[in-house]
């Protein structure tokens, strides 16, 4: 579905990401786990397209389509998806207006027709059982007033009504008590099948014992230094990064 | 040099202050007199002002203080339709509709509910002689007229406007809306001088919408005065929409003086008029007394609109919150001046103000300036002011949720925009207001299919 190559990005000039290689297949979970400031969030926002990265060497192709070369919202056009860690909030626009604005877009561009402001309600309101979110969030302005917990689940409402085919969780585990955590990973988790991938980045194993990974890469200082299987996360759990102490190292000398 | 061409520029006005004074001479109070004599002669004195005072460094009246207004007698009045005026109400609420046509109050077109007993609300003249006592207590004893020119030349011309007065303990629950319509055009352009009194007696409640409108396009001068007296423990919302035509010109001095334990709560809505300057002045002359001012200003094309406040703090703890946005396209221009003035004795005086300033064309210009003079030792003032584009973290948050960049622009004008409608605490006025935003942004900016705008409280 997307692979990724030899990534290097940069913010102000300063280079967060120094050859990232990734290869994520339909129907897979992969975790992307690291110390803070390891680029995970980078990652994240340079595939939805946030125009403050510079994407400096590398390829990322989605679908075939060459996903750097498209502006955010084609990207959002094309499948991909983005929940972010800090969701923005804006005043004096309900949530409704915003979610329809955007999946009208997305049915335009893929030649299906518009919904109707009936429809998309009925639509609207089936998705908001599977994060379990009052009807009231409906009308409420975006994210505005909303507590963390609430921002959250309303990121995964936003990724329920828009379907995408790759979905990218950006450290959505911060500041979720254990019942949120629960409510927002099953909505990830009903939201998975074999037609679409999930990207989970997240500083804590917690999350995975919600979503549970089928891959799991620990990021360092802009690299992939370990890939493994779900135990990965485990181990990391336990022993913290000390494990991949001889990667670091390796990168630091290098 | 200077003084010989102000004199020019008032030579007219003391040609049409003498025609004013003869007709008007059998009517009105000698009282009335006196104060328009010595308001006369305070405009005659100063004359307009020009860009060397510092309070119009960046407003150049030129335009006004070079064209002959006429007085708008109230013989000269267009007639406005029934439907244009019912358009200018707020929709679908009850309300005391009170109307002024061209600077004179038309009894046809005002329109009132059943009042609470003692509640007056009727023109000024009227006032004048069925309330005097009252109207001279307090006409004339709040705005200041040195250095104003405007407000001379108002006081000179006082004869009409709206007279309010709710007595102590009343309450008026439906929106009362103040309607002011400039229709005269033609050939000649006129001014309007309209001079308001709002007395809310001693725990009286009252809330206001204050509405300048055009019924067409034309180049006529409003000039208003409003005076607003807010008693001990009264509570007053007061709402002003100028939406003038883009070819007016606008002048407000708009006066709160508010006494202990009082909340005012004012709004400034401004769109319209070629040149447009609101002066908002509040003296918090009790303790414990409140004041909340914000305003909105969206001017488009070569648009100059300003705004210059005051908020006076006499007293000991007193909260004021003061916050004013302005949406800036085109080639326009908008000037926001917030004065602080703490006494000595005002002590935990806790006042806030913040200017933010969405640019949306690098050609528009905003010249902002806090101005903060505190004489006390023990209180919280803050201020900022803010001049920037579109947020790009809300851009592409939007975006990346598949909206168009249009769309996503659209959204994001609307929510900068109702962070300070939603200030106003009366709903239906709320609302009206946020639908003449909408309105406004699409029919000015170019926008299609906005949201309506929706809050969380």
């Amino acid at each position: 579905m997307i692979e990724i190559k030899n990534l290097h990005a940069a913010v102000n000039g300063k280079e967060i990401l120094k050859g990232i290689n990734l290869k994520v297949n339909a129907g897979e979970v992969h975790a992307i786990m690291g110390p803070n400031g390891s680029g995970k969030s980078t990652l994240a926002q340079v595939l939805a397209g946030h125009p403050a990265y510079e994407v400096t060497e590398g390829t990322v192709t989605f679908e075939g389509k060459d996903l750097l070369d498209m502006e955010p919202e084609k990207r959002a056009q094309a499948g991909v998806f983005l929940a972010f860690q800090y969701p923005v909030e804006i005043a004096g626009v309900s949530n409704s207006y915003f979610l329809k604005a955007g999946l009208n877009e997305i049915r335009k561009s893929r030649g299906e027709e518009e919904l109707d402001s009936m429809q998309f309600l009925k639509l609207l309101k089936e998705k908001m059982k599977i994060v379990e979110m009052d009807s009231s969030f409906i009308n409420r302005p975006v994210n505005e007033g909303f507590s963390g917990g609430e921002k959250k689940r309303n990121e995964i409402l936003q990724m329920a009504v828009l379907e995408p085919k790759l979905a990218i969780l950006d450290e959505t585990d911060s500041g979720l008590d254990i019942d949120a955590l629960k409510t927002v990973s099953a909505g990830v988790n009903k939201l998975k099948s074999p037609a679409n991938a999930t990207i989970v980045v997240t500083h804590y194993q917690r999350l995975l014992n919600y979503i549970v990974p089928d891959f799991v890469h620990v990021l360092v200082d802009g690299r992939i230094v370990k890939s493994g299987r779900k135990e990965l996360a485990l181990e990391l759990e336990a022993n913290g990064y000390e494990i991949i102490k001889d990667e670091i190292n390796a990168l630091q000398t290098a | 040099m200077e003084r010989t061409k102000k004199m020019s520029d008032i030579n007219h006005y003391v040609k049409e202050f003498q025609v004013f004074e003869q007709n008007g001479a059998s009517k009105t109070p000698a009282w009335v007199h006196d104060v328009r004599k010595n308001a006369f002669t305070v405009f005659t004195e100063h004359g307009f002002p020009t860009t060397k005072e510092e309070d119009w460094r960046f407003t150049n009246i030129t335009p006004i203080s070079k064209t002959q207004f006429k007085y708008a007698s109230d013989k000269l009045r267009s007639n406005v339709s029934v439907e244009m005026f019912k358009s200018f109400l707020i929709d679908g609420v009850q309300q005391h509709v009170v109307a002024v046509v061209d600077g004179h109050f038309s009894k046809e077109l005002t329109s009132l509910l059943p009042l609470p007993n003692g509640v007056v609300i009727s023109s000024l003249a009227e006032a004048m002689v069925n309330h005097a006592e009252l109207v001279k207590e307090h006409l004339a004893q709040y705005v200041k007229m040195n250095h104003n020119a405007f407000t001379a030349l108002n006081s000179a011309f006082i004869k009409d406007g709206v007279f309010v007065y709710i007595p102590k303990g009343a309450e008026v629950t439906e929106p009362i809306h103040l309607l002011f319509v400039s229709t005269s055009a033609g050939a000649d352009q006129y001014i309007a001088n309209i001079r308001n009194l709002i007395i809310a007696d001693e725990g009286a409640r009252a809330n206001f919408l204050s509405s300048f409108r055009s019924a067409n396009e034309n180049k006529n001068l409003t000039n208003a005065v409003t005076e607003i007296v807010a008693k001990k423990e009264s509570s007053i919302v007061f709402v002003k929409v100028q939406k003038e035509s883009d070819t007016t010109y606008h002048y407000e001095n708009l006066h709160a003086h508010q006494y202990e334990q009082s909340n005012v709560e004012l709004f400034s809505l401004a769109l319209g008029s070629s040149i447009a300057r609101n002066d908002i002045g509040i003296i918090i002359d009790g303790e414990a007394a409140e004041c909340n001012l914000n305003g909105l200003y969206i001017p488009t094309g070569k648009q100059l609109i300003d705004h210059h406040t005051l908020m006076h703090h006499i007293h000991p703890n007193c909260p004021s919150h003061e916050l004013f946005k302005g949406i800036l396209s085109d080639n326009s221009h908008a000037v926001f001046n917030g004065k602080v003035y703490v006494e000595p004795e005002a002590q935990k005086t806790d006042s806030k103000q913040t200017n933010r300033n969405l640019l949306l064309s690098e050609t528009a210009t905003i010249n902002t300036k806090p101005e903060l003079e505190i004489f006390a030792d023990d209180v919280k003032c803050t201020h900022g002011a803010a001049v920037g584009g579109m947020n790009q973290q809300s851009v592409f948050y939007l975006k990346s949720r598949g909206v168009s960049d249009e769309t996503s622009r659209g959204i994001l004008i609307v929510g900068f925009a109702a962070e300070v409608t939603e200030k106003i605490s009366h709903p239906a006025i709320r609302h009206h207001i946020d639908l003449l935003v909408v309105d406004h942004l699409q029919t000015k900016l170019g926008h299609t299919n906005l949201p309506e705008i929706v809050h969380a409280h």
